[in-house]
């Protein structure tokens, strides 16, 4: 136990090894994480190195041939940008809706807990229900969001039938179930805020629009942030809503990166390719998470 | 606090909040409407008649349950959530009790990397996974499904647990370590009581991330009588193929029903888990 001694005390002098706890604590996770995430992610980025199908024989090294071929498919350029509108337009509706619902919320309107609960369903959802509900609600025959457009007078887009109305109805489908993550994070941030600054406010006449341009949205900035960029990621990587509500069509509609590396890697059973793919959004997802979170950090040093 | 007055200000206040709260359940009712409708009536009826013929829902949720194999989905579902976040909960509690308590060089490093786990997409890692689960022997068998299923549901907890554990005064951990307890002994008799909640949200998120995922069920299971629910939801009902409309939506509503009754118990920690991490 000689080790133990000279461990280093901490400030009680508790003569307890700090560096056998924190192996203990810790090193369970860690080395969980490491056979299990890790080194499926090493794992993947040699697969992305090699053409790996199902078929026997393959696995041969091919060096960056992947990735040679990614950048010149017009299919991956084609899930790209539908990767770029379901995560820019979404998560765009989702913030200003999200914020729009927290002000709305912040009147404190009676029996609202009951409403807020309700807001709240639509993200425990499993996604690929969420994806045929909403494909029996905008069937263009028999659903009801076409029946009450009808009913008022007015003729409904072709949701799901059309290459260019289709990804915008995933977008749209995506802020049903999200805008309530959105508009929690802000609640919470809202309600906690300081009621002084408002009342100054109130004191110097600033009017309504000016007191939530220059001081509520400044001050919800953090939280719109942080609820932003998981939404941005979670837009980024979801798939299952989309095999449920279209299956990446028609015509590759709604064929979004996600998508594309699961139909490269389990139908067509492309592992190299799929692969290669998944690689180039961890790139992606990588390099704008630490970009945003160092935004993140910073913003909340200066608040 | 008096009553205000109901100005038409306030009744169109009223009204937007009843409409949001429509907006959010609706399409849920919607589906649970199809769900007891004939084939023909989906078709038929437009909008869908609110006089339900109860055999008929009972026939399809019969069909679905036993016919289609929704409830071995479901009971294969409850025996791999609940193991997986039990262990995902034994071994990230003590980690996030470390970032939490313990000072060690590189404790932030270590930390946002476990928590950029969180933000992994599972397609990058399903194929790997799957081909070592197949060269341990492990596909088609829970233990295929459990062991993944815990890597993702660990950064969730480590994530949410440090957030409870921050937030209890160190205070009341020092006034035990005069007393000589140990690490072990603060965590298990001190704080575990205090964040009890803390462990019941990550509890919750870990199980429903894993309730909701199949695409490395996708991968690793084969035969049907291992299926998920959400697997078997999806093959189902997947965009790819036409489908019996009033199957679909009650394959949905048994998919739904039990988070339903689950968040209902825990509900309280519903807003807490979501939030976790945002408001400092």
């Amino acid at each position: 136990m000689t080790e133990a001694l000279a461990a280093p005390r901490s400030h009680f002098g508790r003569p307890e090894n700090t560096r056998r706890t924190l192996v203990l604590f810790l090193g369970p996770c860690v080395l969980y994480l490491l056979i299990f995430a890790i080194y499926p992610l090493v794992h993947s980025l040699r697969l992305s190195f090699t053409d790996l199908t199902a078929a026997a024989g393959t696995g041969r090294f091919v060096g960056l041939e992947n990735y040679r071929f990614l950048f010149s498919d017009p299919q991956f350029w084609n899930a790209a940008m539908n990767s770029a509108i379901m995560v820019g337009l979404g998560v765009t509706i989702q913030v200003v809706a999200g914020v729009a619902l927290a002000m709305f919320f912040n009147l404190n309107l009676r029996g609202a807990w009951i409403v807020r609960g309700i807001l709240i369903l639509p993200m425990l959802m499993t996604p690929i229900v969420v994806g045929v509900m909403w494909r029996a609600l905008l069937n263009p025959d028999w659903g009801l969001v076409d029946w009450a457009i009808t009913s008022i007078g007015l003729s409904p887009p072709d949701w799901l039938g059309s290459v260019r109305m289709a990804i915008v109805t995933l977008v749209l489908v995506d802020s049903w179930q999200w805008t309530p993550f959105v508009f929690m994070i802000v609640f919470a941030r809202l309600q906690a805020l300081p009621q002084d600054v408002f009342e100054a406010a109130e004191v110097d006449g600033a009017g309504p629009w000016t007191t939530f341009r220059r001081i509520t949205l400044p001050m919800l900035m953090p939280a719109i942030v942080f609820a932003a960029v998981f939404r941005a990621v979670d837009a980024f990587r979801a798939f299952d809503l989309i095999y449920g509500l279209s299956y990446g069509g028609p015509a590759r509609g709604t064929t979004t990166l996600a998508f594309f590396a699961f139909q490269n890697g389990f139908q067509f059973q492309n592992y190299g390719y799929a692969a290669a793919v998944a690689y180039a959004m961890l790139i992606v997802l990588a390099v704008g998470t630490t970009v945003l979170f160092r935004f993140l950090s910073l913003r909340r040093g200066l608040t | 606090m008096t009553r205000p007055r109901m100005t038409p200000g306030r009744m169109l206040a009223y009204a937007t909040l009843i409409l949001i709260g429509i907006g959010g359940i609706a399409p849920f009712l919607y589906l649970a409407i199809l769900s007891t409708k004939r084939r023909i009536e989906i078709v038929a009826q437009v909008p869908p008649s609110l006089s339900f013929d109860w055999q008929v829902a009972a026939r399809n949720y019969r069909e679905v349950l036993w016919e289609q194999g929704m409830a071995e989905f479901t009971l294969n579902s409850l025996i791999v959530v609940s193991i997986a976040t039990l262990l995902a909960v034994l071994i990230g509690l003590p980690a996030a009790y470390a970032f939490s308590r313990i000072r060690f060089r590189g404790s932030d490093g270590l930390a946002s990397f476990i928590l950029s786990m969180r933000f992994m997409p599972p397609i990058a890692v399903a194929i790997p996974l799957f081909l070592m689960m197949r060269w341990v022997g492990l596909t088609d068998t829970y233990a295929g499904l459990i062991l993944p299923y815990v890597a993702f549901s660990l950064p969730l907890v480590v994530w949410i647990m440090i957030g409870f554990f921050d937030e209890i005064p160190h205070e009341i951990d020092e006034a035990a370590e005069i007393d000589g307890a140990s690490h072990w002994q603060i965590l298990t008799r001190v704080q575990l009581p205090i964040v009890w909640p803390g462990v019941m949200t990550a509890a919750l998120f870990g199980a429903l991330f894993i309730w909701n995922e199949f695409l490395v069920s996708l991968y690793i299971v084969n035969s049907r009588s291992l299926q998920t629910i959400s697997l078997g939801a999806a093959t189902l009902v997947s965009a790819q193929r036409p489908i019996d409309w009033n199957i679909a939506a009650a394959v949905g509503v048994v998919t739904v029903i039990p988070i339903l009754i689950f968040s209902l118990f825990v509900q309280r920690y519903i807003v807490r888990g979501l939030t976790s991490g945002a408001v400092k």
